[in-house]
């Protein structure tokens, strides 16, 4: 598909679904591939959510290929290799949480003492020891949200689909299960994340797929794709006219801080090269260099950024 | 395989819901009622008619109640099917709960036909199970037992069957409330065109006159019938209950069978052909569940 020779966990080919005459999904193509963590961004309606409804088979598209673990959607053997988590665990309130795990294990094809060694394993790998007997009725949502992660994991599965992983969970839970996704990685499970927190994309995707009214804008790795100049924050002794003439002619841009007289802003294409030129030109200019530090924007405004780019 | 493990989940969902314990201890009360006001009754009939046989009074009175009776388990049975398959499909649907059982290894024709023979064990056990009950207590207390009591039975679970086949359908194709309006009201509407028709009769059996079928009612009661069998089969299962021997009887002082064309009653089994559409109704109609279950978006 993109000349890679790596085997694919997921191909996505010219995907493209319109619901009556809502295009929710138009003619995307990217390839995730195996043991890699891969992250699909994107603000609330921008089509993630049916992409992931397509590779789980909930959702038929309209148009295009997509092919899970090198399979047709519906090929049941491959089912057999998927785990998946949705983005609203709803399941049913009667089920205990032992009874929940027996039913989709058994749907996995999963029997007898290897089926009660995987529950108990499943359940501990999400910190729900000893709750094997609570009705998912009283559940919170974090809990539910676990739950459902467990029975996505009972199967061992080669690819794990996450929708909003860590939507429902407080901070421990979102270390938690961050940790066990980086464990899983370790293992060599493919996991695709659907997720608009940025956070859990930098810390556990290896590449990342930008989606905003049903198109792909970007896909690669998390560190390149958010890569931009940066902004030096220089402070001296005191600032004038030599010095701003002489960094103005090593970098994109020169601001003075109107927070700080002793201050300016030094926009640089290279973070490294440019702190040492910096360095030189201050020293060279006869002032004192008390600080040079970067200013780094977060990953939500580079994201915004991006979004707000492909809709201007 | 993954059908059956489908069936077992609705079976046991159905029992382990708090509704199900209710219907099961209102179906209890509802028995030990009936038993209580029955056998009342029957104290009050036989004292009234002291100078007749008690034992024929007994049977007269086993006979004559067996139909109302009978109309009223056909009637639990109905509502029981429409209120627990109605959103068979679409409450799962609607509830999210399907989200992580369809992209599991198996087929969706599987899901289908998994919650749908679930709730065919359960409404066909709660048929017969009612249906024994009740034709028993009246046997136990009167001594009438129709000689076509299986052929009865076998009626009604057909309504049963028909009615799910239609709330299955309905399920997969609009929400849940929308499926529950249309069942009830079809299926309240069904027997409004037989009941017209058995009035026209009697009141043209009360004037001498012989009854003759309108075209246009015929037409009516034949289209309700094949878009809504249950009323029809009910007409049947009513058919087997009484005793052929009345039947028989009546020709020979004179009257005609169709004096027996009330609502309720049925002087004739139902057709031939409307059984074999009942009976194709019942599997097309899951069938076409399937079908448009497998191309939904969920």
């Amino acid at each position: 598909m993109n000349g890679d020779l790596r085997e694919c966990a997921v191909e996505v080919e010219g995907l493209t679904k319109i619901y009556d005459s809502l295009v929710a999904v138009d003619d995307i193509s990217f390839a995730m591939y195996r043991g890699e963590a891969f992250g699909f961004l994107g603000p609330n309606g921008a089509g993630k959510s049916t992409v992931v409804k397509i590779l789980t088979g909930l959702v038929a598209p309209t148009r295009g290929e997509v092919r899970v673990l090198g399979n047709p959607v519906s090929h049941l053997e491959t089912r057999r290799r998927v785990g998946y988590l949705p983005e609203l665990p709803t399941f049913h309130r009667w089920l205990r949480a032992k009874e929940f795990l027996d039913f989709h294990g058994r749907l996995y094809g999963l029997r007898g003492l290897l089926l009660e060694k995987r529950i108990k394993e499943v359940l501990a790998e999400v910190g729900l020891t000893g709750r094997e007997n609570q009705k998912l009725g009283t559940f919170s949502k974090g809990m539910l949200q676990r739950i459902g992660l467990a029975q996505a994991l009972l199967n061992r599965p080669d690819l794990v689909i996450l929708d909003e992983l860590v939507s429902g969970l407080d901070p421990v839970g979102v270390r938690d299960m961050r940790e066990l996704l980086r464990h899983l990685k370790m293992e060599g499970m493919s996991i695709f994340l659907n997720s608009h927190q940025l956070a859990d994309v930098e810390v556990i995707c290896d590449r990342v797929a930008i989606i905003n009214q049903g198109r792909i804008l970007k896909v690669g790795a998390p560190a390149a794709l958010f890569k931009g100049p940066t902004v030096l924050e220089v402070r001296v002794d005191q600032v004038n006219a030599e010095l701003l003439h002489y960094l103005d002619s090593i970098a994109l841009s020169v601001k003075r801080d109107e927070c700080d007289p002793n201050s300016v802003l030094v926009e640089v294409q290279d973070e490294k090269e440019a702190a040492a030129n910096v360095a030189s030109v201050v020293h060279a200019c006869g002032r004192s260099l008390y600080s040079l530090a970067p200013l780094r924007h977060s990953l939500e405004q580079l994201f915004l950024q991006i979004i707000d780019g492909s809709i201007d | 395989m993954g059908l059956l493990l489908i069936t077992r989940f609705t079976l046991q969902e159905a029992i382990r819901r708090r509704l199900f314990l209710v219907i099961v201890v209102l179906t209890a009360l509802l028995l030990v009622l009936f038993m209580l006001l029955f056998s009342a009754a029957l104290q009050v009939d036989l004292r009234a008619n002291s100078n007749v046989n008690p034992q024929l009074e007994l049977l007269a009175s086993g006979i004559i109640l067996t139909l109302p009776t009978m109309w009223v388990v056909y009637l639990q049975c109905s509502i029981m099917t429409i209120f627990l398959t109605v959103g068979m499909i679409s409450s799962e649907v609607e509830a999210g709960t399907f989200s992580v059982i369809v992209p599991k290894p198996l087929r969706r024709v599987e899901i289908v036909l998994g919650k749908w023979l679930g709730y065919a064990l359960i409404l066909s056990v709660y048929t017969a199970l009612l249906f024994f009950c009740y034709t028993g207590i009246i046997y136990w207390k009167t001594g009438y037992w129709s000689t076509q009591a299986l052929g009865a039975l076998g009626m009604l679970e057909l309504a049963v069957l028909a009615l799910m086949g239609f709330t299955t359908l309905g399920s997969t194709l609009v929400p849940t409330m929308v499926n529950g309006a249309i069942v009830l009201i079809l299926f309240v509407g069904a027997p409004i065109s037989s009941t017209v028709s058995s009035v026209i009769n009697l009141i043209t059996t009360a004037q001498g006159v012989v009854p003759q079928q309108s075209d246009t009612l015929q037409n009516i009661t034949t289209v309700v019938n094949l878009i809504m069998p249950p009323d029809a089969l009910w007409h049947g299962a009513a058919y087997y209950l009484l005793p052929t021997a009345a039947l028989d009887f009546l020709p020979t002082q004179g009257y005609s069978a169709g004096i027996l064309d009330i609502p309720f009653i049925s002087p004739q089994p139902i057709s031939i052909p409307l059984l074999i559409w009942v009976a194709f109704y019942c599997v097309v109609l899951p069938v076409l569940a399937v079908w448009h279950f497998h191309y939904r978006d969920l």
